[in-house]
């Protein structure tokens, strides 16, 4: 009966913390699915997006970001 | 001065603008009748079309400009074929099998009835089977497959029986708690499988002995006993069986959990097959482990219950194992190496 | 009752998202939540074409079907709806559904993504209609204005069709026989188990 107890205590709380665990890295469709700054080209890559800390300077033109 | 200039310009412009338009009027009045394309082209030639597509591929996929690759699929006609499995198939097969191994068990125990013990010169005397840690290992996978086992049914029955019962609204609430069971009881149960694994694969390798068992249908037709180690042929398969379904629902479960993480929507619908129709066999597997572990068997609950059998009835069900168990015994301490009681 | 349906033309489509945006506008949907979107094919390619996508509102829908709490239900205008109070976020409808439609405002476990949202055909949800709770839940209704979809009258080019289905398939078919070409009503065969003769 002991041992049927614990199991279930710990089911419960194994339970109770996969769920927080799996609650912390839950992230919000408007996070995941959207990008920092305008999209110029194809948004696969990264390099191609301008972001917030776009300097102005267009990248390497010699370093072809996707093919 | 700079504004007549520019009125100047405007009207050069657009006089030569005229001039050009006119020379090719004629010829191009020529070409825009109804249903021509003034270029004389067919621009559907070269276009993509639905049929092409399918014949190329069975869903349409193409590009999108939102950072959600399961956008980018236009069509899957495949959710009609998922949708044909989950609702005219798995209802009608999980019944079949749920139900089907409870008049299983019925028959058994009505034809059979119960297995009783056999009164020996050891009834009476007490040997310890699991100890406390296996009998916490067993009770932690099994409680959590039982209400995983009804939260998932519930995704397939609950409505068709329970929501005609209590109505949208409660039946809505409470398959919201039933999944949140599913997705969080799942963890404790994969370590709990993960868990009976390490501890009893050991005494779960086949060998010789299982072959006699099953040669001897296990002692369920007849009356005499087949030789069986800790676990006999029966029990092996029944642990396989937890193992090897075990595994796979944790395999197609986690895919589900973190949705489209390592596969496409074709992937998705696999494993909710998988799931599924893995699921029910593991259900009606486990009825049967249920059965003859209580009502099928007398003495074998003890074994999961205080964890302490008769020793008549391990020596009828378990000869090799209590012959080891003595042996070990009697050169060391009178409760054994592993046998930590629990209460 | 009018059969309620959306065709995209996909020789007219220029791929402006003035759809996606109308729709985003109108209903106040997050970001990250594409009730409609436009896939492009082919892209890059001669022959390339966009196709302008939601829920098409099927006939004898998918999603319906498998939902394992019944929260859908079809409108007399055969517009699919469905209830976020007695959704649990389950996901079957995404992958029952042919045309990718049903969102869910968290993405990663599968335990508490929240109420699934999807295109209403402007239509709001089982609230009744025109209220603050139905445009919370749901976004606006227009259809109970006497509108259609915002997105279909926003279309630049009319390429973006929606009504009811006789009449849209009417003006699709007159618009292929004047300009003499047209690649057909996209994914009319799977949503409707029918197709735009011409």
């Amino acid at each position: 009966m002991k041992a049927f107890i614990i199991a279930l205590v710990v089911a419960v709380a194994l339970g109770t913390l996969a769920a927080m665990l799996l609650n912390q890295q839950q992230r919000f469709a408007y996070q995941a699915f959207t990008t920092s700054g305008t999209r110029v080209s194809d948004p696969a890559g990264h390099s191609n997006l301008v972001g917030p800390h776009w300097n102005g300077v267009t990248p390497d033109p010699e370093k072809p970001s996707r093919s | 001065m700079r504004r007549t200039l520019t009125t100047f310009r405007t009207l050069v412009a657009a006089a030569i603008l005229m001039a050009a338009f006119g020379a090719s009027s004629g010829s191009f009045a020529q070409q825009t009748r109804d249903g021509l394309n003034p270029t004389g082209q067919n621009p559907t030639a070269e276009s993509v079309n639905e049929d092409f597509l399918f014949k190329q591929d069975p869903k349409i996929t193409g590009r999108i400009s939102i950072p959600d690759g399961k956008a980018a699929h236009l069509i899957q006609p495949a959710g009609r074929d998922y949708r044909d499995f989950r609702e005219r198939w798995l209802p009608w097969l999980s019944a079949l099998a749920v139900l089907g191994a409870v008049a299983l068990l019925g028959l058994f125990y009505f034809f059979r009835g119960r297995i009783l013990m056999e009164p020996g010169p050891d009834t009476g005397r007490k040997i310890l089977r699991f100890n406390g840690f296996e009998r916490f290992a067993h009770w932690m996978t099994s409680s959590c497959f039982i209400i995983l086992a009804l939260s998932g049914l519930n995704y397939i029955f609950g409505k068709r029986l329970l929501m005609p019962l209590i109505g949208a609204d409660a039946f809505g609430v409470v398959a919201q708690y039933a999944k949140f069971s599913h997705i969080y009881l799942a963890w404790p149960f994969m370590i709990g499988v993960a868990l009976m694994l390490v501890l009893w694969l050991k005494d779960n390798i086949p060998n010789k002995i299982d072959i006699a068992w099953i040669k001897a249908f296990g002692g369920f037709i007849g009356n005499k006993h087949p030789s069986a180690g800790r676990f006999n042929a029966g029990q092996k398969m029944v642990f396989w069986m937890v193992i090897g379904f075990g595994t796979a629902m944790s395999v197609t479960g986690l895919m589900m959990i973190f949705p489209f993480a390592l596969t496409d929507i074709t992937g998705m619908q696999l494993m909710q097959v998988i799931h599924a129709l893995i699921g029910i066999a593991f259900i009606a597997g486990i009825l049967a482990h249920i059965y003859i572990g209580t009502l099928g068997m007398e003495g074998a609950y003890d074994a999961m219950g205080s964890g302490k059998v008769d020793l008549g009835w391990a020596k009828v069900h378990h000869d090799l194992w209590v012959e080891e168990e003595q042996a070990k015994n009697a050169s060391g301490p009178q409760l054994g190496r592993h046998q930590v009681p629990a209460e | 009752m009018a059969r309620m349906k959306f065709l995209c033309d996909a020789d007219r489509c220029i791929e402006c998202n003035a759809c996606v945006t109308a729709c985003k506008n109108e209903h106040e949907v997050p970001w990250g939540i594409n009730r409609r979107r436009v896939v492009t094919l082919n892209d890059g390619k001669p022959g390339e074409r966009s196709v302008s996508m939601a829920c098409m509102h099927c006939t004898d829908a998918p999603c319906a079907a498998v939902c394992p709490v019944n929260c859908f239900y079809t409108t007399a205008d055969a517009v699919v709806l469905h209830s976020k109070d007695i959704c649990i976020g389950c996901g079957y409808c995404f992958y029952a559904c042919p045309f990718g439609a049903p969102q869910y405002p968290k993405v990663g476990n599968f335990g508490s993504r929240g109420k699934m949202d999807k295109c209403t055909y402007c239509a709001g949800g089982p609230e009744s209609d025109l209220s603050t709770i139905e445009y919370e839940k749901y976004g606006s209704n227009r259809l109970a204005e006497g509108k259609l979809p915002l997105c279909a009258e926003m279309c630049s080019t009319k390429a973006l069709l929606a009504g009811d289905g006789e009449m849209i398939a009417q003006i699709y078919k007159q618009r292929v026989i004047k300009r003499g070409y047209g690649s057909g009503a996209w994914g009319w065969k799977t949503a409707y188990r029918e197709t735009v003769a011409i």
